[in-house]
């Protein structure tokens, strides 16, 4: 009976065992297939940062305006050659004096919910943006309505939307384009917290369920007229390193990847599976030249910058193209001013790389050589992996300055903590790396970062009367060819009176899988609702 | 033992304290938090309104004890970058947190006790040194490039494992949703895998090395002796007899394993884009997102501290001679 027993229980352990066995090895082989691609419906991208936030008017952030921009429609929007064209406005009107927008809706538009959208919910988005007691940061009330000097928006009739701006503005129009539409109702209906993970759009794509950290998908709205929407389903996914998300896309799990890192450039490339777009972006990477009489109070070199000879021969001195080519892995022209082609002054040659030139020049300028075949010395400082390789792009310009004798310090710093307190205070320099965000379709956008002379974007407090005068005459003259006659003589000026070291357009590299039809844009919107399968 | 569990939690609690502390000091000392919240084109006076706003504008203490006045009440204040209950932020990524870090653990000491074993009696044996070079290689070897090479060779190169993503199980099943709990764990097991093994790889190593010593420990002891004279069999002499004292030194680790599993997930949710806690906070620390990194530092401690409790009751179940007083 104890034999019986003990043979049993050892019988019913092996029982246990081999269930256990085969649990774990039905799981094993569960867990070893082929990853599951996208199929013909959807389309996947892949972004190196989540959204903090889905709130139509928090959104501040490229990468969360790329998501949201496919769930919203704007009234007019900006294209990817600069071009301002209708969107969910059919048409505007202008005051007189400039200052009344009258857009007129396109009829029978509705939100993602099925809610009719008419002027009153335009009107209601204006007027939510603006509202203080939201307490809103984003790019509508942080900055679009600074910038166009918003005033207030309200219904005319169902179609018609009046917005009146503080005084004539030319670049306003683009500027309104960037503030997404919403319906009342729905955003009434929410709380702040709420909204903030529940959008509901008036684009050709609706919001379907957000995987924090993980995933955004989207799926489209059937009947959407002002836009092709190839793709059924969106998904944005969230690959922080870009190695993976490169692995990703060769793998053919994602289509689209934004932020490729230029040595995996050839890897993409070579794999077969996908290749990499290069775009000239429209970030403005320069070297401030920091015009404050603080540094020239406390250095040599602080002082020898303030002399405008001076800031021309370091023109001369750096080698941008090879800098492009060698720490960027692209080729670039040199900028010649603040302002993103097509926009730029036409009639400006880039300066040269001639170092010879550039001592010459500085011997004239009354800085020779010493005995120890130094001119003078100075400090650049730069963000390290802000910018597309920053801190080499930051060392590489030391070293061409410290060739021609201007021998320089470079200091890298933590963009967030160091670089930001420095730069909002106008403390960065005497020389100092920046990169600043521009766009395509207007050069007063890019120009707006010099309004004043101690201007809050005017880093390096550049103080040039003539160009602030015909920077004040701008809000006089409504005549186009006026207008971008002024603008070429600024940027003359600017060429000039150099109170940059002109460097490049930050480029911008995408991979993008073989089986789409997909081209980047140059402003680093990701606008996918035009990609289609190849 | 309830005496000894309210001693510890009230020294935990101390502990807990010290973090909050420390955190908090350090993140006011790498700078002036409000510069993170304004744009770069913001004046004096727009910085001035929003440091106010913030309440950064205080005395340091003030602010620190603002704090602890609120997090009695439990309420650990609103993350700045979500706009939400930093506790909730934290919470939501938690889940997937834990579901890789505890797998890691599993991989970690189940595979460590019979690598150990293995290794243990086969003594000065290829086998032995092989397993222990393994070791001792893995511990060697950055997560981090250990992550990228598991994704280009068995995710991209042999393409059986997803490269990186997630699929939720224990966030189903925290919220009663017990059948896609279930339905999902063979297909999130697919997306563990790879992240799972790059995390654990350094404490299976340094566990494998673990239980060998001290299973060379026990092998010699007089007891064991006594088992093998028996008749008993080899296989039974080391399970039965040797493990089970061997098994202290492992059970200790396994709660600083914890804390040493979560100090690593920050790389390797990065690498794998696992949305977990651990790349909230280097994300918050960035952004000096101060009430969300409290509130992250809270609850890993809370997490680390009481895991190391119930393992310190755990001792004296293993080991009678263990009193807890």
């Amino acid at each position: 009976m104890v034999v019986v027993k003990f043979t049993f229980e050892r019988e019913n352990r092996m029982k246990h065992r081999s269930t256990l066995l085969v649990i774990i090895l039905s799981f094993l082989l569960a867990s070893f297939g082929f990853a599951q691609m996208p199929d013909e419906n959807t389309l996947v991208l892949a972004q190196s940062t989540d959204a903090s936030t889905l709130e139509v008017d928090q959104v501040g952030s490229r990468s969360e305006a790329n998501i949201l921009a496919h769930m919203f429609g704007t009234l007019f929007e900006i294209t990817e050659t600069g071009e301002i064209i209708p969107y969910l406005a059919d048409s505007y009107e202008v005051s007189e004096d400039g200052t009344e927008f009258t857009f007129k809706l396109h009829e029978g538009l509705t939100c993602a919910d099925g809610e009719p959208l008419t002027a009153e919910d335009a009107a209601y988005t204006f007027q939510r943006a603006a509202d203080p007691a939201n307490g809103f940061t984003g790019n509508t009330a942080g900055f679009v309505f600074d910038a166009a000097g918003y005033v207030s928006a309200e219904a005319i009739d169902d179609l018609n939307l009046k917005i009146k701006i503080k005084q004539y503005q030319s670049i306003a129009l683009g500027l309104l384009s960037e503030v997404y539409i919403h319906c009342k109702d729905s955003y009434e209906a929410m709380t702040l917290e709420q909204a903030a993970e529940n959008p509901v759009g008036s684009g050709p794509y609706k919001f379907v369920e957000w995987l924090k950290d993980d995933r955004i998908v989207l799926e489209r709205v059937e009947g959407f007229a002002l836009r092709d929407a190839s793709f059924q389903t969106l998904i944005w996914r969230v690959i922080p390193e870009a190695s993976t998300r490169a692995a990703e896309l060769i793998a053919g799990n994602v289509d689209i990847i934004a932020g490729v890192s230029p040595d995996q450039v050839d890897a993409i490339n070579s794999s077969g599976a996908a290749k990499v777009q290069a775009v000239a972006g429209t970030r403005r990477i320069y070297i401030g030249f920091n015009q404050r009489q603080k540094f020239a109070d406390e250095s040599e070199g602080g002082a020898a910058i303030q002399n405008r000879d001076v800031r021309v021969a370091l023109q001369y001195a750096v080698d941008v193209p090879t800098i492009c080519a060698t720490l960027l892995g692209t080729e670039c022209e040199r900028a010649t001013g603040l302002v993103n082609p097509p926009n730029d002054n036409p009639n400006l040659e880039p300066y040269a790389y001639d170092p010879e030139k550039a001592e010459a020049l500085l011997d004239a300028a009354g800085y020779p050589r010493g005995d120890d075949g130094i001119r003078f010395k100075i400090k650049l400082q730069s963000p390290n992996n802000r910018y597309l390789n920053d801190g080499n792009v930051a060392l590489a310009v030391g070293q061409y300055l410290t060739d021609i004798g201007v021998e320089t310090e470079v200091e890298l710093l933590d963009f967030r903590s160091v670089y930001i307190p420095l730069i909002n205070a106008h403390d960065a320099g005497p020389l100092f790396l920046l990169g600043s965000g521009g766009g395509t379709w207007n050069a007063l956008y890019d120009m707006a970062d010099i309004s004043e002379p101690t201007g809050a974007t005017n880093y390096t407090e550049w103080p040039n009367p003539e160009w602030f005068t015909r920077w004040n005459s701008l809000a006089d003259i409504r005549d186009p060819a006026e207008e971008r006659k002024v603008i070429n003589e600024m940027l003359e000026i600017f060429y000039n009176d150099p109170p940059w070291l002109l460097m490049y357009f930050q480029p911008d590299f995408y991979g993008v899988s073989d089986r789409v039809d997909w081209q980047a844009r140059r402003d680093e919107q990701v606008i996918v609702y035009n990609a289609k399968l190849k | 033992m309830w005496q000894y569990a309210l001693r510890r939690v009230l020294q935990s609690s101390i502990v807990i304290l010290g973090v909050t502390l420390i955190s908090f000091t350090a993140l006011h000392m790498a700078g002036d938090p409000t510069l993170l919240f304004v744009s770069e084109r913001a004046s004096a006076e727009e910085i001035a309104e929003t440091r106010a706003i913030l309440g950064f504008d205080r005395p340091l203490h003030v602010q620190y004890l603002s704090f602890l006045g609120r997090l009695i009440q439990g309420d650990t204040g609103k993350s700045i970058t979500y706009r939400q209950s930093a506790m909730k932020v934290v919470l939501e990524r938690l889940p997937a947190t834990l579901e890789l870090t505890l797998f890691a653990m599993i991989i970690a000491i189940t595979l460590a006790i019979p690598f150990g074993i293995i290794a243990s009696v086969n003594r000065g044996t290829p086998i032995d040194g092989g397993m222990m070079t393994l070791a001792m290689v893995g511990q060697s070897v950055p997560s981090f490039w250990f992550g990228i090479m598991l994704i280009l060779f068995v995710g991209l190169g042999l393409r059986w494992l997803p490269i990186s993503g997630h699929i939720p199980i224990l966030e189903p099943l925290f919220t009663g949703h017990f059948r896609e709990a279930f339905s999902n764990f063979p297909e999130a097991l697919r997306y563990l895998l790879m992240p799972a093994v790059t995390i654990s790889l350094f404490s299976l190593s340094r566990n494998s090395r673990l239980v060998r010593s001290s299973m060379l420990e026990v092998l010699s002891q007089d007891y064991v002796r006594t088992a093998r004279s028996k008749g008993l069999k080899e296989s039974v002499v080391v399970t039965r007899h040797a493990l089970r004292n061997a098994w202290m030194p492992v059970v200790t680790m396994v709660g600083l394993e914890f804390g040493f599993l979560l100090s690593g997930v920050v790389v390797v949710e990065t690498v794998f884009s696992w949305p977990g806690v651990g790349r909230l906070v280097f994300n918050a620390i960035n952004q000096r997102d101060i009430p969300l990194v409290q509130a992250s530092v809270i609850l890993f401690s809370l997490l680390f501290v009481g895991l190391n409790l119930i393992v310190d009751l755990l001792y004296a179940r293993l080991d009678p001679r263990v009193r807890l007083g």
